[in-house]
């Protein structure tokens, strides 16, 4: 069996872009790592009981064009769906929450929309003129 | 001439100067104009569901069971093959909520009392006082009561001999892995080598046995390594891809199955609560089913009970089932999967027999449109050689489409015990730690009959 000593390898957990069960994590990792790797990986180090693991590899496309039209390649990479052992669950944190705003900003706010919003009225002319131009007259 | 111009002039049907009062139309048969409808051809939600009912009308108006199971099936699209002998994790919980299943742990309450008084061997009679729930007692008039007593009654139906039934059991055990002489097993074919001969020669030697007592047995078939299959769509979904792109679908499910043996007979089983039962929950799960894993394929829809629709034995009675090489217990305390054991022999006696029911139903011309009007009751026992699960299935309920299930407050119940070992181990000829409640128990779904037999 080959035994890797201090891996060189990295697992990115990321967001899953549909809905996945509560005990799934989804990772996106190395190209060369397996299954038993990867499960490897997460009990010893991180010490996460890791209950099933399956993979695919993600295509990266082929179709954007440069400005030299070269076809430029987005690079592949392997995607580790995790299930969790003994009953854990896991939800993909919220990285941009709404930040509390105190009154000061919120007012400067509300002062800054009405400021460009009269700004935009002007650059648009009488609205009783009906849209035509203000050089247009007799 | 004049005549002649006269007579032009004059039309046939014009009543002009002539003193005949026209007489009042006379009412239209039936409406003037064909019913307004929606189109049939057109792509809009309306012309869908008008195609949708006249499929079912196609379907109601079919005059052989086998027409209409044609016509049910006909149209091939992807669809996502469920595998009762699974190794996904919680796959049980899936399997009920795609089949409306509630799982209540245990036998059902008919099963608790005693149905044939056993000669207390060492056993004792399990709630001889029980009340009964109205439902079978043995066919010759006895009470279970008299299981008290363990001589046997002055009676027709003689006592079911406990030290006999053991006898055939260690017989056809120790035939199978001590006696005979076997080279060792191929690579993963643990269950074929010993296990699998076992349990046929151990259901068929008890229902041999038994058939003496029990007239139904003596009327049944017994199918070696059949093939069940059921189709049924559950919700709905939106076509990701493809040139369908865009358009709701149902979720097309199918099993195939191939239980180790099946007994199927002419009568059907009695309900064990009545129809509208409510006894839990059903798990709803919001995630697609490709999440479980499970995958599409696109094949032939088949709905097949083990034998042909002109079959007279076409009602279930027991399945038995053996765990395959991959599913064994040693893999899942090696990989610290504890309780996933009892999740793979849950998981395949809620599919099987979900499957073995309403493909039972539908050979009786009952389909999701036309829901079952009396329950349809089977049994099965999921088994790896030595641990055995015993499961009883009650259908109450094919509607699972999107549609009729909006008003369906029927649910499907699956009754299954946990596994339990039959024995500790096999030594010098001697079966050591031998355990006679399984026994008992499979000895009970063996002799369970209707009533009126």
């Amino acid at each position: 069996r080959l035994r890797i000593f201090r891996p060189n390898f990295f697992m990115l957990a990321v967001r899953p872009g549909v809905p996945q069960p509560e005990d799934t994590v989804q990772f996106r990792v190395s190209m060369e790592m397996t299954k038993l790797d990867i499960r490897n990986y997460l009990e010893r180090i991180y010490n996460v009981p890791v209950a099933a693991v399956r993979t695919r590899i993600q295509y990266g496309a082929n179709n954007k064009r440069n400005h030299r039209n070269q076809r430029v390649k987005k690079p592949d990479y392997k995607v580790a769906y995790v299930q969790l052992g003994q009953g854990q669950t896991f939800q993909f944190p919220n990285l941009f929450p709404e930040k509390e705003q105190d009154s000061e900003t919120r007012s400067f706010d509300d002062f800054r929309d009405k400021y460009m919003e009269k700004e935009k009225q002007k650059q648009e002319g009488d609205p009783r003129r009906g849209g035509v131009p203000d050089w247009f007259g007799l | 001439m004049a005549a002649l111009g006269a007579r032009r002039l004059l039309r046939p049907g014009r009543r002009w100067f002539s003193e005949t009062v026209p007489a009042a139309p006379s009412p239209p048969a039936g409406p003037l104009y064909p019913p307004v409808v929606a189109s049939v051809t057109a792509k809009s939600k309306a012309a869908k569901s008008r195609r949708l009912q006249r499929f079912n009308q196609r379907v109601h108006a079919a005059a052989t069971v086998e027409e209409k199971l044609r016509l049910y099936g006909k149209l091939q699209r992807p669809k996502y093959a469920v595998y009762p002998q699974t190794f996904a994790l919680n796959a049980d919980r899936w399997y009920r909520s795609f089949t409306k299943t509630v799982l209540v742990p245990g036998m059902p309450p008919r099963a608790a009392a005693a149905k044939a008084p056993v000669a207390a061997a060492g056993t004792t009679p399990e709630a001889g006082g029980a009340p009964e729930p109205g439902a079978e007692a043995p066919g010759a008039a006895e009470a279970p009561e008299a299981a008290k007593a363990p001589e046997p009654a002055a009676g027709a139906a003689a006592y079911l001999d406990m030290g006999e039934l053991r006898s055939i059991v260690c017989d056809a055990l120790l035939q199978e892995s001590f006696y005979q002489k076997k080279k060792r097993p191929f690579l993963y074919r643990d269950q074929d080598h010993t296990p699998g001969p076992f349990l046929t020669q151990l259901v068929s030697t008890l229902a041999a046995f038994l058939s003496g007592r029990n007239p139904l047995l003596a009327a049944s078939s017994l199918d070696l390594n059949p093939e069940v299959n059921y189709y049924w769509h559950h919700g709905e979904e939106v076509v990701v891809h493809g040139h369908r792109k865009g358009r709701v679908d149902p979720v097309r499910f199918q099993i195939d199955d191939n239980p180790h043996l099946q007994i199927r007979v002419p009568k059907q089983l009695p309900e064990v609560v009545p129809l509208e039962s409510d006894l839990g929950d059903v798990p709803v799960i919001d995630h697609k089913p490709s999440k479980l894993p499970l995958f599409k394929r696109q094949y032939e829809n088949k709905v097949f009970i083990g034998s042909k629709v002109a079959d007279p034995c076409c009602y279930g009675h027991t399945q038995f089932h053996l765990l395959p090489d991959k599913l064994k217990r040693e893999r899942f305390i090696r990989e610290r999967l504890e309780d996933q054991i009892e999740v793979v022999y849950r998981s395949n006696g809620i599919a099987s027999l979900f499957a073995w029911t309403a493909a039972q139903a539908m050979y009786q011309g009952f389909w999701s449109e036309a829901d079952v009007t009396r329950p349809f009751v089977s049994q099965a026992v999921v088994t790896d050689g030595k641990y055995f699960a015993f499961f009883c299935y009650q259908l109450n309920t094919l509607a699972l489409t999107a549609e009729t299930i909006k008003n369906n407050p029927r649910k499907n119940i699956c009754w299954g015990t946990d596994s339990k070992p039959l024995y500790d181990v096999v030594e010098d000829g001697n079966v050591k730690g031998f355990n006679d409640e399984v026994l008992l128990q499979l000895v009970r779904f063996l002799l369970n009959r209707p009533t009126e037999l």
